[in-house]
C-alpha cells in the first residue's frame, strides 16, 4: 500500500524532472551549508574539549588578577602579583598532589639579524614541568627538552622550525639572541595547532625571571589533585588559603582559580553563541528552499486536478490524497537532504584543508557523529512535509466533479 | 510597446498568484536578511570611524613593541618605553603635543564590590590638562578635569561608572583603587575613544606612587600639529626613537601607529566578518534564484500553446524572450524592495534591542543610497539571469509544436 504511494511520488517527481531538479537544489543548498557549518562547528568544540580532557580534570589553574580572565592570560599589567610564597601556600594545601608553574612575557627574538617579537615561557626545569608540558601539548619534536643545569638554553615553537615565522628555518643548533642572553636552541615542539602558540620559545624558568625582571613573580600555577578528591572542594581550600596568606576577604580576592572544567564552560559558551548566529544565518536559505517545495507542490496538484478528480471519483478519500502529496514533498526533502549531507561534509572538508594549510590552524576538523547526518536526513524530511501539508490539503479537499470539469 | 509587454507579464503575475506570492517570498527573505546585515555593519563600521576620526586622524600612537594585547598587555614586553622617550618625542618637528600615559590593573572598590579595574595615569599639569581639554581626548560630561596637582582624584568611563550592582557611580562620589581612596570627579562621556569607556584615569604621579611604575610611559599619544603630515612625523619619530635607543631598522622594540593604520586594520577585520556573514546570507538568494527559474519553467510549460498562438501571429523569438525575462526580472526586483523594506525593519529592531541590551553603545543601522540602489539592482539582475535559460526555451519553441499541446 504505502509502496503504491512512493511509487506514485515517484513517478510524477520523474515526469517533471526540471522542476523536481530545480526545487532539490533548493533544498540541498541550504542543507549543505548547514551541515558544513555544523560540523565545522563541532569539530572545532571537539578538538577544544580534546585539549580540556588532555589537561585532565583534576587540574587546576591560578592567575593573578581578580576576575574571570578569560583569555587565559594574565597582561602582565596586574598590580597583584602570585609569587613563589603563594606556589608554597598552594603545595601545603590538602588534595593537591603537584604543584608547577611558569612565567611568560613578549621579548624581541633575534635570528640572522631579523627580530620578532614572541611569546617566551619560562618553564621549571624540575620534576613538575611533566604536568605542565603535558597540558600545554608541548612535546618535543625533535632534539631535547630542556633541563636541569640548563641555562640558556631554548626549544622552538613549529611556525619557527617550519621556516614560518623567520625568513629561514631555527634549526636545532642555531642561536637565538633574546634580551640580553644568546640562547642555543637544543629542541623543536610539535606543532600545537594555531600560529600564535606555535611561534612560542621557551627557556628555563630562572633566566627568563631575569629577562623579565620577573624577582619573585610567577604568572601562572597549575596543580594537579590527588587520585579520588573532589576538584572542587581543593579548588575551594585552595581559595581559602591563599585568602588568608594574601589577607584579602572572600570576594575580594585579587587571584583567580579554575578547574579545567570551568574553563571548558567558558570556551563552549562563547563558541556556541557564535555557532547559533552563523547557522541561524544559514538555516534562511533553508526556509526559501521550503517555500520552493511548497511552490512546486501547488503547481503540482493544479497540474494534476483532473487526476485528483478522477482518484477521487474511483473511489479515493480526502486522506489517500492528501498522504500522496505528503509523500511527495516529503520524498523532494528527503533527497534534497541526503544530497545536501553528502555536499556539506565535501564542503567542510575542503574548508578543513584549506584553513590548516593556508593559516596552520589546526584545531578546525570537520566531524560527522551520526546525529548529525540522522538529524539532518530527518530535518529535511520534515522541512519537505510541512511544506507540502497546504498543497496537500488544498488537493485533498477538491470537489471531484469540479476537478473533472477542470481544463 | 515596452507596456504592453508590462501589462501582458502583470496580468500573468496575477493569474497564478499564489506562486507569484511564494516565488516573491523565497527572494525577499534572503534580500531582507542581506540588507539587514549590510546597514548593521556599515553602521557598526561608521560608529568606529567616527570614535576614531573624534581622536582625530592626526593622532599617532607609539608603544613598546610586544604589546601584542594591547596597551595593558605592555607589562608583558621586556622593553620599556620611559619619559626619556617621551621627551625625545616632543623634539620631533611636526609634533604639537605628547604625553606618557602609564597602564596598570588593579583592583577598583565601591560599595564593598570588587573589579578589575584598567588605570590610566594622565600628567595632571596645566599644560597638559589644558591640552588634553583642547583636543577632547578625555570627553568629560559630568564633573571637571583633575585640578592642578591634584593627587587622589579619578576620572572613570561611563561603562564603570554603571558597572556596579550597588548603583552608578555619581561625580563626587569615592571609590577604592588598589586600596587607596580616591574622588571621583568627571566621568566620561558614552562612546568615547578606545578604552576609555572601560578605563579610569589617575594623575600620573599618583599611579607612580602606588604602582611603583618609576618612569615608564608604555602608552604615548601624540598630536600632530596642522599642516604636517601624519606619516611623515610618524617616519620622523621612528627614526628619532632608533637612533637614541639605537636599533637598526626592521629590528625596532618600539611601534609607531598613526590613527588611520589603526582605523584601516580594524576596518579589514570588520570587513572579514562582513563579508562572511553576508556571504552566507546570500546563499539564501541563490535558492532564490532557483526558485525564480522554477516558476519561470512551469510559466513557459504552462502557456505553451499561447506562445504557439503568439508566434503563429508573427511575434519574433526576441520578443518571446523579453516577455519572459521582464517577467521573472519583475519578480526579482519587487522581491528586491520588499526585502529592502522588510530588512530596514528588522536593521532598526536590531538597532533599538542592542541599545537597550548594551549601554552606551550607538550603533545606528546605515543606509547608503548605494545598498538601496545596488540592492534593487542586484534584484533585478537575479530574477532576469534565473528567468534567462526558461525564456530562451520559451523562445525557441516551434510554432507548431507549441500550438498542438
Amino acid at each position: 500500500m504505502l509502496f503504491d504511494y512512493l511509487l506514485i511520488a515517484f513517478r510524477n517527481l520523474k515526469k517533471r524532472r526540471t522542476r523536481t531538479g530545480l526545487t532539490l537544489i533548493g533544498i540541498f543548498i541550504g542543507i549543505a551549508t548547514v551541515v558544513s557549518l555544523i560540523s565545522l562547528g563541532q569539530g572545532l568544540q571537539e578538538s577544544i574539549i580534546q585539549q580540556f580532557e588532555s589537561l585532565g580534570s583534576d587540574k587546576i589553574l591560578i592567575q593573578p588578577g581578580s576576575g574571570s580572565s578569560l583569555s587565559g592570560q594574565t597582561m602582565g599589567s596586574e598590580t597583584n602579583k602570585l609569587t613563589d610564597r603563594d606556589v608554597e601556600v598552594v603545595r601545603s594545601v590538602k588534595g593537591v598532589k603537584e604543584v608547577s608553574y611558569y612565567v611568560y612575557g613578549v621579548a624581541g627574538i633575534k635570528f640572522k639579524e631579523v627580530v620578532k617579537y614572541s611569546i617566551i615561557i619560562g618553564i621549571p626545569l624540575d620534576s613538575s614541568k611533566v604536568i605542565l608540558e603535558s597540558m600545554q601539548n608541548w612535546d618535543i619534536e625533535d632534539g631535547r627538552d630542556l633541563r636541569q643545569g640548563d641555562k640558556y638554553k631554548a626549544t622552538v615553537g613549529s611556525e619557527l622550525w617550519r621556516g614560518r615565522y623567520f625568513p629561514e628555518k631555527v634549526g636545532i643548533g642555531n642561536k637565538l639572541d633574546i634580551g640580553t642572553g644568546e640562547f642555543r636552541v637544543v629542541g623543536t615542539i610539535t606543532p600545537i595547532g594555531n600560529p600564535s602558540d606555535d611561534s612560542q620559545v621557551y627557556i628555563p624558568f630562572d633566566v627568563a625571571r631575569e629577562i623579565f625582571n620577573k624577582k619573585d613573580a610567577v604568572d601562572m600555577i597549575i596543580l594537579q589533585t590527588d587520585q579520588g578528591v573532589d576538584v572542587n572542594e581543593v579548588k575551594a581550600a585552595i581559595e581559602k588559603a591563599l585568602r588568608k596568606y594574601r589577607n584579602v576577604k572572600e570576594g575580594e580576592e585579587d587571584f583567580n582559580v579554575a578547574t579545567t572544567e570551568q574553563l571548558l564552560e567558558a570556551f563552549s559558551a562563547i563558541l556556541n553563541a557564535v555557532q547559533i548566529v552563523f547557522i541561524g544565518i544559514a538555516a534562511i536559505s533553508l526556509i526559501v528552499g521550503g517555500i520552493g517545495i511548497m511552490n512546486t507542490m501547488y503547481t503540482s496538484v493544479l497540474e494534476r486536478t483532473n487526476e485528483i478528480g478522477i482518484m477521487k471519483a474511483i473511489g479515493a478519500r480526502n486522506s489517500y490524497i492528501m498522504l500522496i502529496f505528503l509523500i511527495e514533498s516529503g520524498l523532494l526533502g528527503l533527497v534534497g537532504g541526503a544530497i545536501g549531507i553528502a555536499l556539506g561534509i565535501g564542503l567542510s572538508k575542503g574548508v578543513e584543508v584549506i584553513i590548516s594549510s593556508t593559516l596552520g590552524i589546526t584545531y578546525l576538523k570537520a566531524y560527522f557523529p551520526l546525529y548529525l547526518i540522522i538529524g539532518s536526513l530527518f530535518f529535511s524530511f520534515v522541512v519537505g512535509c510541512v511544506s507540502g501539508v497546504f498543497p496537500a490539503k488544498r488537493a485533498a479537499k477538491q470537489n471531484p466533479v469540479d476537478s473533472l470539469r477542470y481544463e | 510597446m515596452l507596456k504592453d509587454y508590462f501589462i501582458y507579464v502583470a496580468k500573468h503575475l496575477l493569474k497564478r498568484r499564489l506562486r507569484s506570492m511564494l516565488t516573491l517570498l523565497g527572494i525577499f527573505i534572503g534580500m531582507a536578511a542581506v540588507v539587514a546585515l549590510i546597514s548593521i555593519s556599515q553602521g557598526l563600521q561608521d560608529a568606529v570611524t567616527e570614535q576614531f576620526e573624534s581622536v582625530g586622524a592626526n593622532r599617532i600612537i607609539i608603544q613598546p613593541a610586544g604589546a601584542i594585547m594591547g596597551p595593558f598587555s605592555s607589562g608583558l614586553s621586556n622593553v620599556k618605553m620611559t619619559d626619556n622617550d617621551v621627551n625625545i618625542i616632543k623634539k620631533v618637528r611636526g609634533v604639537e603635543f605628547t604625553t606618557g600615559i602609564t597602564t596598570s590593573i588593579a583592583q577598583v572598590n565601591f560599595k564593598d564590590e570588587i573589579t578589575q579595574g584598567y588605570i590610566m595615569g594622565i600628567s595632571s599639569d596645566s599644560y597638559t590638562i589644558g591640552f588634553v581639554k583642547r583636543i577632547g581626548v578625555l570627553d568629560i560630561e559630568q564633573g571637571r578635569e583633575f585640578k592642578a596637582g591634584a593627587k587622589y582624584e579619578a576620572i572613570i568611563g561611563n561603562i564603570v561608572a554603571s558597572q556596579f550592582k550597588a548603583r552608578n557611580i555619581t561625580v563626587r562620589d569615592s571609590i577604592e583603587i588598589a586600596g587607596k581612596k580616591f574622588e571621583v570627579v568627571g566621568i566620561l562621556k558614552s562612546g568615547g575613544q578606545g578604552f576609555s569607556g572601560s578605563g579610569i584615569y589617575i594623575p600620573k604621579e599618583t599611579a607612580k606612587e602606588i604602582f611603583n611604575l618609576g618612569n615608564d610611559a608604555p602608552f604615548i599619544p601624540v598630536k600632530v600639529a596642522d599642516g604636517y603630515d601624519p606619516l611623515t612625523v610618524a617616519e620622523d619619530i621612528k627614526q628619532t626613537l632608533r637612533r637614541s635607543r639605537s636599533v637598526k631598522e626592521g629590528q625596532e622594540d618600539f611601534t609607531v601607529q598613526t590613527a588611520k593604520e589603526i582605523i584601516d586594520s580594524f576596518k579589514q577585520i570588520l570587513g572579514i566578518v562582513q563579508t562572511l556573514l553576508v556571504g552566507i546570507a546570500s546563499i539564501s538568494l541563490i535558492v532564490g534564484g532557483i526558485g525564480i527559474m522554477n516558476t519561470m519553467y512551469t510559466a513557459v510549460a504552462e502557456r505553451k500553446r499561447e506562445i504557439g498562438i503568439m508566434k503563429a501571429i508573427g511575434a519574433h523569438n526576441h520578443d518571446i524572450l523579453l516577455i519572459f525575462v521582464i517577467e521573472s526580472g519583475f519578480l526579482g526586483f519587487a522581491g528586491g524592495l520588499i526585502g529592502i523594506i522588510l530588512g530596514a525593519f528588522i536593521s532598526k529592531m536590531i538597532e533599538i534591542i542592542a541599545g537597550m541590551a548594551v549601554e552606551g553603545l550607538t550603533l545606528k543601522a546605515h543606509f547608503s543610497a548605494t545598498l538601496i540602489i545596488g540592492v534593487l539592482l542586484f534584484a533585478f539582475a537575479l530574477g532576469s539571469l534565473s528567468g534567462f535559460f526558461p525564456a530562451r526555451k520559451a523562445s525557441r519553441l516551434q510554432p507548431v509544436d507549441a500550438l498542438r499541446k
